[in-house]
């Protein structure tokens, strides 16, 4: 766990020596120590001054620092060599120098002590999605509610086709990278089958130009499932621009020009969501959004007939093809939003308990809950 | 073959990439580095086919004389106009990308189709604020506190309605978005398994 | 059809024009609705004011053209503060769209005072990797930004002889139309550095920095159009500017905007009430 020396001695008269704490920081990538000290509460020093010795270079003062300050990280040293601390409290033009702590080895870590509550909770709601997945594989029944949304879907693929105009699709603003975006494009996929089964005609904008090149691939593929190759039409599958509002007004000119009989925006949106969706609306259009964006459900939901709020996108792909690995998957996330419930509740009680004198045990186990970059548990380190 | 490496990358990458959060040795950090350097190498290349897609769109309204062709011509010479400037005269401030093209155009047409907003609002607040049932006379109300609490004209009506508008807006509106956020972040995590374990396929184009 | 099925469908274009002449109208002819600042806006103030004289304040404008009417006027309005309490001001940001705007206000702003580039206030410029920039600065501003926007060593210019690392920044406003912005600096910048962090935001995402100042992470928060106006009325009423004020004349369209789109949704409800009324 890396060295963790206790230093005594302080030079002024009738006072207690300072505590300095130096140690390899934990859970990071190598060349930085930390430092902490704890003053006498009788000293008020102007200032305080961190001096470096090691065997490869010449002492020198590595951080000058106010008398407010506890602690800090030197991240100018070399993993391998020994280094060695001491602290000078400034008073006036008098320094009054701490001993040396003694030699002190950065090095890297392998793991991150800091994140192991992120790892239990990743591996538990692994466990839960896949003993689900397993669940659904062995022919079981899961029971998945009502999304208007998703049952939708193919009243307006068929209400385009009886009126003859085109189905819009918009996938989102965002990359590739986004979940969103790819729950959006396991919908379209879907989408696309039926337009090829009822022959309408489908257009998909696009503003990134990997979505534009996976969203064609996704409706070409959904329209030779179908049978139908021959119907399949690149030109329809297109980039615009990756200029946001560019990219709105754009769409909007399409939906104006083509009056399209449905429109869909399933993805990642940002401001641009109300200006698609009330020029869909007076087009006449049904339209069904959805989007894990929270800023811009209020507009979707104002503006368009159905609105997939959140999660009930990514249970799009899940719904609409019944696969039971899904479903299964989708039985999972719930199950993991049942155990956030829990500890809530009980992180809700661990606070109101440690805030009571006499029952600091309850914030060690708050703390283990914490999500930080540097988690001071068990490296002996003073904490806050 | 065509669907199984692709499959095999993502399996490998995802669970090196998980991996590689709860390491933070300069080995991770360095892979880590790579992947992104990767990524953004990769949409560079991309971007190439995009601009290579919206070309041929328009050039085919345009040789087939569809509806509104005249706008292709509009986009295409903005397209060939813009990357011209760019390369010529550069980039930096002074450049006249930057004092023409950016200031003086994307600036003022960015914040106007911004602006629409104002407008659009109005007219989808009229059409789909009504109190047809009791969640959405709530809706209503509470967009009425909130409406006029965020205004001069609200505390000159009643003192307390910014306090009670910010209330309404850090408390249950806080606490809405927040399950939400979590149903979200679930909703991601499990769609990520999916997609890293080959379960979900419909971005690889569909199909088993 | 009667006055009331009238009501039920009035045509769009109809509202569009009575929102713009009563947008617009304020912005010709002030009414003079009058602003009050509230706590929020009122923390930042305090705050730059505290700066002592010859310190510096750090911006870090992290928004976009879009978002240019909410948060430019605070970009201003914190830049004004600042010269007139001879305050240094540096800039920065993490996005690359912010780049200009923070331009147009370097250019325009410091001379109404009398400040000088390069020793009153330097734009450090656009930066990629957030947490690699905040942390850089952090330890040293130089190695993250060895030159500034325009191409100036840093070594240059006498401003950065006293402000090196972000220790020596007393405080910062963070000005972000969403992410990265204001929470990155909090994450890196304050639980690191230590650095005390104030935020300007849109109205919209506002409510996401609410929990910051519960904690008192954020010290004050100026969200959207009405917090750049409250701070406006703060610099008027201390005397710091005497500047005309985008904000607070932009707050009595705002205002006029909400009223109308109240009376519309009044109007709609009222007729729709009366239908099923009429039809039972």
């Amino acid at each position: 766990m890396g060295n963790t020396l206790l230093l005594f001695a302080w030079l002024l008269s009738a006072v207690s020596p300072p505590t300095l704490f130096v140690q390899d920081t934990p859970n990071d990538a190598g060349k930085s120590i930390t430092i902490r000290w704890q003053l006498a509460p009788e000293q008020s020093p102007d200032l305080v001054v961190l001096e470096r010795s090691c065997e490869r270079e010449s002492t020198q003062i590595v951080a000058t620092l106010g008398a407010g300050d506890n602690g800090y990280i030197d991240e100018n040293v070399c993993d391998g060599v020994r280094y060695a601390y001491r602290l000078g409290a400034v008073f006036g033009t008098d320094t009054v120098w701490s001993e040396s702590s003694g030699w002190v080895v950065s090095k890297p870590q392998w793991f991150n002590w800091g994140r192991v509550n992120i790892l239990i909770a990743m591996i538990l709601f692994f466990a839960l999605v896949i003993y689900f997945i397993e669940h659904a594989k062995a022919g079981r029944h899961l029971f998945v509610r009502r999304i208007a949304g998703l049952d939708a879907v193919e009243e307006a693929v068929g209400r385009a086709t009886e009126m003859g105009k085109p189905i819009v699709y918009v996938p989102g603003l965002g990359s590739v990278a986004d979940i969103a975006t790819i729950a959006s494009l396991n919908i379209l996929g879907e989408v696309a089958k039926k337009t090829a089964q009822y022959d309408s005609a489908l257009l998909v904008p696009n503003r990134d130009p990997i979505v534009y090149t996976v969203a064609r691939e996704v409706v070409k593929e959904a329209y030779t499932r179908a049978g139908r190759p021959d119907a399949f039409k690149p030109d329809n599958i297109f980039y615009v621009t990756s200029e946001q509002f560019a990219y709105a007004a754009a769409v909007d000119g399409l939906m104006v020009r083509e009056k399209p009989a449905t429109n869909f925006f399933l993805g990642t949106f940002w401001a641009e969501s109300l200006i698609l969706a009330e020029t869909g609306a007076t087009t006449g259009a049904i339209q069904i959004a959805g989007t894990d964006s929270v800023f811009q459900l209020p507009f979707f939901i104002t503006a368009c007939d159905y609105t997939l709020i959140g999660e009930e996108l990514y249970a799009a792909s899940a719904y609409l093809s019944r696969e039971p690995l899904l479903l299964g998957s989708l039985k999972g996330q719930d199950m993991g939003k049942l155990v956030i419930l829990l500890v809530i509740v009980l992180g809700s009680a661990l606070v109101l308990l440690s805030a009571l004198p006499g029952l600091k045990f309850f914030q060690a186990v708050s703390n283990f809950f914490n999500v930080s970059g540097i988690n001071l548990i068990g490296t002996g380190l003073p904490l806050g | 073959m065509r669907r199984s490496i692709p499959l095999a990358i993502c399996l490998i990458m995802g669970i090196v990439m998980m991996v590689q959060f709860f390491v933070p040795h300069p080995i991770s950090v360095g892979f880590y580095d790579l992947t992104t350097k990767w990524i953004r190498i990769v949409s560079a290349f991309a971007l190439v086919l995009g601009v290579g897609s919206l070309a041929l769109y328009h050039l085919d309204r345009l040789q087939r004389r569809r509806a509104g062709w005249v706008y292709s011509i509009v986009t295409l010479v903005a397209l060939v106009v813009t990357a011209v400037i760019g390369l010529v005269w550069g980039v930096k401030p002074g450049s006249p990308l930057q004092e023409v093209i950016f200031k003086n155009m994307l600036v003022p047409l960015n914040a106007s189709m911004f602006a629409i907003l104002a407008f659009y609002m109005a007219s989808a607040a009229y059409r789909a604020f009504r109190a047809r049932t009791k969640e959405a006379a709530l809706l209503l109300i509470a967009a009425f506190i909130v409406m006029l609490g965020m205004v001069p004209v609200g505390a000159a009506i009643w003192g307390k309605l910014p306090e009670v508008a910010e209330w309404i807006l850090s408390v249950p509106n806080m606490a809405a978005k927040r399950a939400i956020v979590f149903g979200v972040a679930l909703g991601a995590i499990a769609t990520s398994l999916k997609v890293i374990l080959g379960i979900e396929r419909g971005w690889l184009g569909g199909g088993k | 059809m009667n006055i009331w099925e009238r009501l039920l469908k009035i045509d769009r274009k109809i509202i569009f024009v009575v929102m713009a002449v009563l947008v617009l109208f304020p912005l010709l002819k002030p009414l003079g609705l009058g602003v009050s600042s509230g706590p929020r806006a009122k923390a930042v103030f305090d705050a730059v004011d505290a700066i002592p004289p010859g310190k510096t304040l750090l911006i870090s404008v992290d928004f976009d053209p879009a978002s240019m009417p909410e948060l430019y006027p605070m970009l201003v309005a914190l830049m004004r503060h600042a010269f007139a309490r001879d305050v240094k001001v540096l800039l920065c940001g993490l996005w690359i769209t912010g780049a200009g705007l923070a331009d147009k206000a370097v250019t325009e702003i410091p001379p109404e005072y009398g400040k000088e580039y390069g020793k009153d206030v330097v734009y450090l410029g656009w930066k990629a990797g957030v947490d690699a920039v905040i942390l850089g600065m952090g330890e040293n501003i130089k190695n993250v930004f060895p030159v500034d926007y325009y191409g100036h060593p840093l070594d240059s210019l006498p401003m950065m002889q006293e402000v090196v690392r972000l220790r020596d920044i007393p405080f910062m406003v963070a000005i972000s139309a969403g992410t990265p912005g204001f929470g990155d600096w909090l994450l890196y910048g304050q639980s690191r550095y230590g650095l005390r962090v104030g935020a300007g935001v849109t109205a919209v995402s506002a409510a996401d920095a609410y929990p910051y100042l519960q904690t008192g992470q954020l010290t004050g928060l100026l969200a959207g159009m009405k917090g750049a106006a409250e701070y406006e009325v703060l610099l008027t009423r201390k005397g710091y500017s005497k500047a005309y004020m985008p904000a607070v004349a932009a707050m009595d369209s705002q205002s006029l905007a909400h009223l109308v789109i109240l009376i519309l949704v009044v109007l709609g409800n009222v007729a729709f009430f009366a239908t099923r009324m009429k039809r039972r």
